[in-house]
């Protein structure tokens, strides 16, 4: 299983993630702008998280690193597309960090090339990340209280669509049962934790 | 597919759009089901709202994610990039020469396709160019269409139809519009898939304003698309589409569009 985070970061701490978070804001304005060095300042702030996003779903560092390159790359032509009044910085980072390595991970299996994540080396804790570049720890807690509220298999095909990249397709034939009923199985949850997510709003 | 219609799934099938901004969201979707959620994305302000509200509900689990350090080149080479390529003036990426001898004009139908996606709006100028170059291919195809030098004159009950042809490949997509139906029609007999790419077709409104997915193209088939508000009101006689190649799904979200590889323009008849 996977625990719930730090939700019960200490106030300093907290002061500390929220200063990181209006400072990447702040670059983010820049980079919009066209402000070269905000690009360089984002990446010295977030590429370990993204990094880290891009190894667990491609399994490897080369394609990871490729990856990364990709992000911000993409990053630097389109930050004004960054909407600050709808995702953290942090937070939408690492949805377009993700959702990156999962297009080059469809990519790479269309080719054959891609490393399968379950052959991946075990990735060590090189860089283990600053309180500061969690994203939201009362956020974080929530959803994983939401996701603990589904049956034990529901809730880890949707942690494996996350963590892994799965599609629907990919997990009926890992779990071995037809597509239709994968599909059932996690609208059922999807729409579980859609309720769980909304009472708590 | 094949699984047992019973009470549950048909609940789940109604239940379908409404998650699927989450399902997307996930990266669960394939082929057809992720381009039409692809297409909700682009026309409906609303699924486009729930599928942040999902992505920033997902976006804490990444902190499970162990971080790790990249090596320091990749830097060097973002770096290196962006100094040789100002913000928003990067030729399109992953352009591949189409083979029918208009490379030059791919190159600059797809940036221009990418810069549009960026854009909320494209300019007149912008659409005239794209406009004069869908014709440069024109008698290679099968059935040459007629110009659109004139305003668009489309009554609404005329049935509109393009057709497409795919390079020199005597190919082509026949896409007919029925007003009344709201639907189009997409054949693409004779195609076959190659495995690696699917093809989309693109409708190029004549406002200016972004393109319209209208779906990834089945190979050897006719398939019948139900058309959005949007897309229905850019419909029109001397309407341009562009078909993109594209990895299998159709262009990933956040992704320059691939290659123009074809265009034709609807007609009434």
């Amino acid at each position: 299983m996977v625990d719930g985070g730090s939700p019960k970061a200490s106030d300093a701490n907290a002061d500390a993630a929220k200063a990181a978070r209006e400072r990447l804001r702040a670059q983010m304005v820049r980079l919009a702008e066209g402000d070269q060095s905000a690009l360089e300042e984002v990446y010295e702030a977030t590429r370990v998280k993204l990094f880290g996003i891009c190894l667990r779903i491609l399994g490897d560092r080369k394609e990871a690193e490729d990856a990364l390159q990709d992000v911000y790359i993409n990053l630097w032509q389109r930050a004004g597309s960054y909407d600050p009044s709808r995702a953290s910085p942090i937070s939408w980072l690492a949805t377009f960090a993700r959702n990156r390595a999962i297009d080059r991970l469809r990519t790479g299996k269309v080719r054959g090339g891609a490393v399968p994540v379950e052959e991946a080396a075990p990735l060590a804790d090189e860089a283990p990340l600053a309180d500061s570049l969690l994203i939201d720890a009362e956020k974080s807690a929530q959803i994983h209280t939401c996701l603990d509220t589904l049956d034990d298999r529901t809730a880890m095909h949707i942690r494996s669509a996350f963590f892994d990249g799965y599609t629907y397709a990919q997990l009926a034939e890992r779990a071995d049962v037809p597509l239709g009923t994968m599909k059932s199985w996690i609208r059922r949850g999807l729409q579980r934790l859609r309720a769980c997510l909304e009472a708590s709003e | 597919m094949s699984s047992p219609r019973d009470q549950d799934m048909d609940d789940d099938f109604k239940r379908g759009n409404a998650l699927s901004a989450a399902e997307y969201s996930l990266g669960l979707l394939e082929g057809e089901e992720l381009l039409a959620a692809k297409g909700r994305l682009a026309n409906d302000d609303g699924f486009a709202w729930r599928k942040v509200w999902w992505d920033n509900w997902f976006a804490p689990l990444t902190d499970q994610m162990p971080a790790a350090e990249p090596s320091p080149q990749v830097w060097e080479r973002i770096s290196a990039e962006i100094k040789l390529r100002p913000a928003d003036d990067m030729p399109a990426s992953g352009v591949v020469a189409a083979n029918d001898g208009t490379e030059s004009n791919v190159v600059d139908i797809t940036a221009r396709l990418r810069r549009w996606q960026w854009t909320a709006g494209l300019t007149g100028a912008a659409a005239a160019v794209l406009a004069a170059v869908a014709f440069v291919g024109e008698g290679t195809g099968p059935a040459p269409v007629p110009t659109a030098t004139e305003a668009p004159q489309f009554a609404s009950a005329d049935p509109l139809v393009a057709q497409v042809p795919i390079g020199d490949t005597g190919l082509r997509l026949d896409v007919t519009y029925i007003p009344e139906s709201d639907r189009l029609l997409v054949g693409a007999i004779g195609l076959t898939a190659d495995g690696v790419h699917d093809h989309e077709l693109w409708l190029v409104p004549e406002d200016g304003s972004a393109l319209q997915s209208l779906g990834v193209v089945a190979p050897g088939e006719v398939r019948s698309f139900e058309l959005t508000d949007e897309i229905v009101g850019n419909m029109g006689s001397g309407v341009n589409l562009v078909l993109t190649r594209e990895p299998i799904g159709g262009k990933p979200e956040g992704e320059d569009a691939g290659p123009v590889v074809a265009e034709g323009t609807l007609t009434s008849v």
